[in-house]
């Protein structure tokens, strides 16, 4: 018997509103349908309007999950059409912020997973841990959502002796719940059940379509802008992309687990080698020169590009956000294809899709 | 030490096809695609790829109708296309836009005019604020 199974805009595996429409064949999804829009806020639009200090505020509020990373790769853009170079301290500041973020961002998606996934006790104890960064992040910023911590010409807040030595500190606590993590997601039988095999997007498909971040590397695909095309600080750091080719839910477990070490380690070695000297520029209200440019930043979730074009007045002429899930998104029927219904809401979860960025 | 390069080159809309058939065989990841309208009235399509470190931009000036690269990039090119003509009102030859991607359903009528992006911010308050009227005369809340 053929069906049409309607999920979204508002289900409970859904955190954010989509609407997918599965065809199905009994419990087989056959084909699917994905619709976006229904968090469309008109940002870009609103961004015309606003010079670039305003612009760093609107932009942190595209999403609420990886603000810092839009704001970063915002102010990147400002800094290159103006010709600014950030000093050092600033760079490894905003690095920082970027990859406790990240860490917050794959807790709350691996919680978010084994909710899904009926492990309720597992998404209690990552979420838990997560309080952990979420107290660094605060910390650090002042802030728990939006952290604004950059500015246009490095960073908002320095980070004291005192701060540097505990988030020193809180590098070797991370790592024993982290391994803890570790150990169930890639031992626990239920989360093997219900992850391996399922929502299988294959090198081609991922390639085909331009997945990416760990979303591809969880298909074989080795991307990383960081480490592809450096920006900011990330060119003095050392770290390795985890990439994984079975494809699956399971892969993609994997790869962001994996992905919280390399964090931490970024984050030890940009602590540990802290440069002297001011955070930034001091910059006050600049006007944006005539110009466009094109940066790139991997956020939490892939690759995240802004455009940014000045006419030479305080305001953006027009800037353009391409977030990740913006690419992710459309690979979502092809995995959904021969899988059951039941699984339908953790193969939409696991791209760990942002419909707020998506939409902008 | 940042290496992220932006390099603009323009080409006219009919190496729109054969550049991104180029890029694909050589394994680039299309960035992006993005439509503005200049000051002085000329609109303008950008296609970014990413040849790391750089990206490389490629510009089409003045045109409004573009040949689709969705047969090559897939939805990675056919979504911001969707995106573009419903926001600017450009077209894609051979790009289905019997469905919208980011705005009402009941904006379908307006698919394609460009009117988020185009019409002043002043004048969507207007159409959009409780008592305006939507461009068929209905009132919007």
């Amino acid at each position: 018997m053929s069906y049409i199974v309607p999920i979204g805009p508002y289900h409970p595996a859904l955190e954010e509103p989509i609407h997918a429409k599965l065809y199905t064949e009994g419990e087989v999804i056959k084909d699917a349908e994905v619709f976006v829009g229904y968090n469309h806020r008109g940002i870009e639009k609103l961004a015309t309007e606003r010079n670039a200090i305003q612009t760093l505020v609107l932009v942190e509020r595209v999403c609420g999950i990886c603000s810092h990373s839009h704001a970063f790769t915002y102010a990147l853009c400002v800094e290159d059409i103006n010709g600014l170079e950030v000093p050092k301290r600033g760079d490894y500041i905003r690095v920082i912020t970027a990859e406790l973020e990240r860490l917050h961002s794959h807790f709350l998606w691996a919680g978010v997973a084994c909710h899904i996934i009926g492990h309720d006790s597992m998404f209690m104890h990552i979420w838990d841990e997560r309080e952990l960064v979420m107290d660094l992040l605060e910390e650090l910023t002042g802030n728990r959502v939006n952290y604004a911590m950059c500015t246009v010409g490095g960073a908002r807040r320095d980070i004291s002796d005192d701060l540097r030595r505990r988030l020193l500190e809180a590098c070797d606590k991370l790592k024993a719940p982290l391994d803890r993590i570790a150990e169930i997601a890639l031992t626990d039988k239920t989360i093997a059940m219900r992850t391996k095999g399922v929502g299988v997007l294959t090198r081609e498909d991922a390639l085909r379509l331009g997945a990416i971040g760990p979303h591809a590397r969880a298909s074989g695909v080795d991307v990383d802008v960081r480490r592809d095309s450096p920006y900011s600080a990330y060119g003095d750091f050392e770290f390795n992309v985890p990439v994984v080719d079975s494809g699956d839910v399971f892969a993609r477990v994997v790869v962001r687990v994996l992905e919280c070490y390399e964090s931490i380690k970024i984050i030890r070695q940009a602590l540990e080698n802290l440069p002297e000297g001011p955070i930034n520029l001091g910059t006050k209200l600049p006007k944006i020169k005539e110009g466009q440019t094109v940066k790139r930043h991997e956020a939490p979730r892939g690759q995240l590009s802004y455009m940014l074009m000045g006419d030479g007045s305080f305001n953006n002429y027009r800037i353009s956000i391409h977030v990740p899930s913006y690419k992710n998104t459309p690979t979502v029927p092809h995995m959904l294809r021969n899988n059951t219904v039941a699984d339908a809401g953790l193969i939409i979860a696991s791209i760990d899709p942002c419909f707020s960025c998506l939409d902008r | 030490m940042n290496l992220q390069e932006y390099k603009r080159i323009d080409i006219k809309k009919d190496e729109v096809l054969p550049l991104a058939e180029r890029m694909k065989k050589e394994g680039r990841f299309l960035v992006m695609i993005h439509g503005w309208i200049n000051k002085d009235g000329t609109p303008e399509v950008s296609w970014d790829y990413a040849v790391d470190p750089v990206v490389e931009s490629y510009h089409v000036v003045g045109e409004t109708v573009f040949p689709s690269i969705g047969d090559i990039y897939c939805e990675a090119a056919t979504w911001p296309e969707r995106e573009i003509n419903e926001l600017f009102g450009f077209t894609f030859e051979g790009l289905d836009v019997s469905k919208r991607l980011f705005l009402p359903e009941d904006m379908l009528e307006t698919q394609g005019k460009g009117q988020i992006m185009v019409t002043p911010l002043k004048e969507l308050v207007e159409k959009n604020a409780v008592g305006g009227s939507s461009p068929e005369g209905e009132v919007k809340a």
